[in-house]
């Protein structure tokens, strides 16, 4: 009995999941190093064994022991930490300072990110232009390349985007695992159509003024990026904004109600990924006729996704980004990973297997540089 | 149709495998296809628009660039005209501008680039102010707000 896995009713098997890592490490590997390591640099050489055996290891015990949440975790919240490091480093290199300045705006030198993506709409429609001073090709963090990551990532994942590529999610992520009971129990779920409202607005109000007004105003991230140089009372304004919504919706929330609020009260672009959970291949699915309506589900999940009435008609809500906890938490594997068209109930291990990998590989490729270069500083500090 | 519609979604989700497997490596190819698409270019608000003169002096240049009025739907009423000076530029630069080519000139603007004081002054009602005047990796830019003609 000990042998078979609570959360997916599998045979734990090493050989088995030995067998399911090894074209994760195969394609890991040649990703990370090319083909060809180079280990002329020790810190470097450190730096990417490190990354490529935790990648590995967290991948194996996600099939070994049947979890996903718990070892997904770990590396989106490395992810979302050694992205911030990579950019501020780069920030530090470049400009000596954590703020850009006109002269950066003017001569278009501003990373860009995912969030900018919804405002750009209408404009590139209307104005055929970009309205954000970044480079479109060729640069770090160009328009282009984050243009077609985040698409292509949207379009297979769909809202899973926000659990398994996005490097800001992994912020309230972690904030929200630090307490083991939640303080605040009960937030009115209607704030979970929020971001649809903050969507609407930002791609109106960007279309208006031609800014990207998410991110001159809005966004809690620029606390921990990159920020407009403070040279006035509207820059001092805005910094306060950031700080306070940063401190307020991706710290202070999350450690009180366990849930990721930043990502289910603001996002904008989290509202256009869950929209896009309707076209992607896969899906999380109940098993009604293993259900038996605990709720712990409805209890652990992070964005708000699950109801109970969504577990009584056994449907998911668009706002699910699949990040597996409730999965973790449910003692009759009643809820798992799923592929449209397939009833829910059947090929359940098939489609946890294959959502895994794709979404782990996208997970494990996208996040691998930044992590790589966060070691790699930390060992040239330390040493 | 029901194991018809299985295998459509297995076959969908293979495909998404598929495609995140040839994405990294294909990723540069990819970019520099969208970085072709009409609409992939940074809007003039930010690029300052493109260059109508280049005026050679004997350290350095000036770019003076087409006014910027673009808006949503239409053209706004107020926006602005960028110059640029790259070289070796004099600590205290004086200029005359004739932004639009018509033979008479705009504006005359001064820059003190060791206390960042920049004047001007305007010969044409169309006109506004300085809107920003900045160092920059090249020299120096300086955008002036304008009214539509």
């Amino acid at each position: 009995m000990d042998n078979i896995l609570k959360t997916t009713g599998m045979k734990k098997s090493l050989g088995k999941s030995l067998l399911y890592t090894l074209p994760m490490f195969l394609i890991t590997f040649m990703f990370l190093t090319g083909g060809k390591p180079n280990f002329s640099d020790t810190a470097s050489g450190i730096a990417l064994l490190t990354v490529f055996i935790l990648v590995n290891v967290l991948f194996f015990f996600m099939h070994f022991t049947g979890k996903t949440d718990k070892y997904r975790a770990v590396l989106f919240i490395v992810f979302a930490l050694s992205l911030s490091y990579t950019l501020i480093n780069n920030m530090l290199e470049v400009r000596k300072a954590m703020y850009f300045s006109q002269a950066d705006i003017l001569e278009c030198k501003i990373p860009f990110c995912h969030l900018v993506i919804p405002m750009m709409i209408l404009p590139a429609a209307f104005t055929k232009s970009i309205i954000f001073p970044g480079s479109i090709i060729g640069g770090f963090a160009n328009i282009s390349s984050m243009v077609v990551l985040w698409l292509v990532a949207t379009l297979v994942l769909g809202r899973g985007f926000c659990s398994w590529g996005c490097f800001y999610g992994g912020w309230d992520d972690g904030f929200s695992r630090i307490r083991k009971r939640p303080v605040i129990k009960k937030i009115n779920e209607l704030w979970k159509w929020m971001p649809y409202a903050v969507l609407i607005m930002v791609i109106l109000s960007a279309a208006l003024t031609l800014m990207p007004t998410y991110c001159s105003w809005i966004c809690p991230f620029k606390a921990v990026t990159e920020f407009e140089q403070v040279t006035s009372v509207e820059s001092a304004t805005k910094a306060g904004i950031f700080l306070s919504l940063f401190g307020g919706l991706v710290i202070v929330l999350p450690v009180m109600t366990k849930k990721r609020t930043q990502c289910s009260f603001l996002c904008p672009l989290g509202a256009i990924n869950s929209l896009s959970n309707k076209i992607t291949p896969f899906t999380v699915k109940i098993d009604k006729s293993a259900c038996n309506e605990c709720f712990k589900c409805v209890g652990v999940c992070p964005l708000y996704a699950l109801s109970k009435e969504d577990i009584r008609s056994g449907k998911v809500s668009i706002f699910c980004s699949k990040c597996g906890k409730c999965m973790d938490a449910c003692p009759q594997n009643a809820i798992h990973y799923g592929i449209k068209g397939v009833p829910s109930g059947t090929l359940k291990n098939f489609s946890r297997n294959l959502f895994l990998f794709v979404s782990y590989l996208f997970m494990a490729v996208f996040s691998a540089g930044s992590i790589i270069n966060t070691f790699h500083g930390l060992l040239k500090f330390i040493f | 149709m029901k194991k018809t519609k299985i295998i459509a979604g297995i076959f969908w989700a293979f495909l998404g495998l598929i495609v995140f497997i040839i994405l990294f490596p294909g990723l540069n190819n990819f970019s520099v296809s969208v970085s072709k698409l009409p609409f992939m270019k940074i809007n003039p608000r930010y690029t300052g628009g493109e260059k109508a003169y280049h005026l050679v002096a004997e350290k350095c240049t000036l770019d003076i660039r087409r006014p910027v009025f673009n808006g949503f739907l239409k053209e706004s009423n107020s926006g602005f005209v960028q110059i640029d000076w790259r070289g070796d530029l004099p600590a205290l630069i004086n200029d005359s501008i004739d932004y639009n080519g018509d033979g008479e000139k705009d504006f005359f603007i001064q820059i003190n680039r060791k206390n960042l004081k920049t004047d001007l002054k305007s010969f044409n009602p169309k006109v506004k102010d300085v809107v920003i005047s900045t160092p920059t990796s090249y020299g120096w830019a300086v955008r002036v707000g304008l009214l539509k003609e």
